[in-house]
């Protein structure tokens, strides 16, 4: 997992967040993990393929994602439903893109898989067995996002 | 008479999203599809003055749909949906008579401005 895969989806994360959320994030310290997962409420998983492979994981509390929802939908999000849980898919979804393309101006040609989100705490998602790279991003608005990323060259992997 | 417009897209969210700005302007929305080819089947059962057409979908995609739905109808008004680092997807719209697109994340202005123009033209 190298270090440079982070900071595309970091600041991919830290666009989306200004145009969609109207709050910019604040990038917090940079942690490794032997695997990767994730011990947050809400968790929304991303795969990569192409020259970069693996899954990155958007991990949240249930506070952050229902206020990420109420900011999205223009409304509260009183209970968490299949519009609030489409909202994050959404969010998770256009980081994702973004994060590719950024990519893909350093020369890594990749796509990403439509987003899952699962609900529950501490779920191992252990598909690749390569180190994870975790950076949470903080805002006042809606808390903390932790972004989890276990990706890698394609060579490498063959 | 509100223009009629038909909401493609697989998110549910992007559909109520467009939805409510659309609503708010002025516009009747007269179908939403969830993929390329409930998008066309609605084409032709509802005929709308106006498509707004995701590309990444499942089952078929925003430009096989449009493809279709110009075939069927050329004089077609569609606008695509995209996310950044789509520019190839929305060349090859572009050049197969999609009216205009929008990027994901939107402002209401940009839906609005970009609906309204592909309409008059």
């Amino acid at each position: 997992m190298k270090v440079e895969y982070v900071s595309p989806f970091a600041n991919a994360a830290i666009a989306v967040s200004e145009s969609l959320l109207k709050t910019v994030p604040e990038r917090g310290d940079l942690a490794v993990r032997p695997k990767l997962f994730t011990s947050q409420q809400v968790s929304i998983v991303c795969g990569v393929t192409g020259s970069i492979e693996g899954h990155v994981i958007y991990g949240m509390s249930m506070a952050t994602a229902d206020k990420i929802a109420s900011i999205m939908i223009g409304q509260s999000v009183v209970t968490f439903d299949q519009i609030a849980a489409s909202a994050l898919a959404e969010l998770a979804n256009l980081i994702s893109r973004n994060a590719v393309s950024r990519l893909a101006e350093q020369g890594f040609k990749c796509e990403i898989t439509p987003p899952t989100i699962l609900r529950g705490s501490n779920v191992q998602v252990s598909l690749l067995e390569i180190p994870a790279l975790v950076i949470p991003l903080n805002s006042e608005a809606f808390g903390m996002i932790e972004i989890g990323m276990s990706l890698q060259d394609r060579q490498l992997a063959a | 008479m509100a223009k009629r417009i038909l909401i493609t897209d697989d998110a549910l969210f992007m559909r109520v999203t467009l939805k409510n700005i659309l609503v708010q302007n002025g516009y009747e929305i007269v179908g939403e599809a969830c993929n390329g080819a409930e998008a066309i089947q609605m084409y032709k059962s509802l005929k709308p003055d106006l498509v707004t057409m995701d590309i990444t979908m499942p089952e078929l995609d925003g430009l096989s749909a449009l493809k279709e739905i110009r075939s069927i109808d050329p004089a077609a008004n569609v606008v695509m949906c995209t996310a950044m680092g789509q520019s190839k997807m929305v060349a090859e719209a572009l050049g197969s008579g999609a009216k205009d697109f929008i990027i994901k994340p939107f402002q209401a202005e940009t839906v609005v401005e970009a609906i309204g123009k592909a309409l008059a033209a």
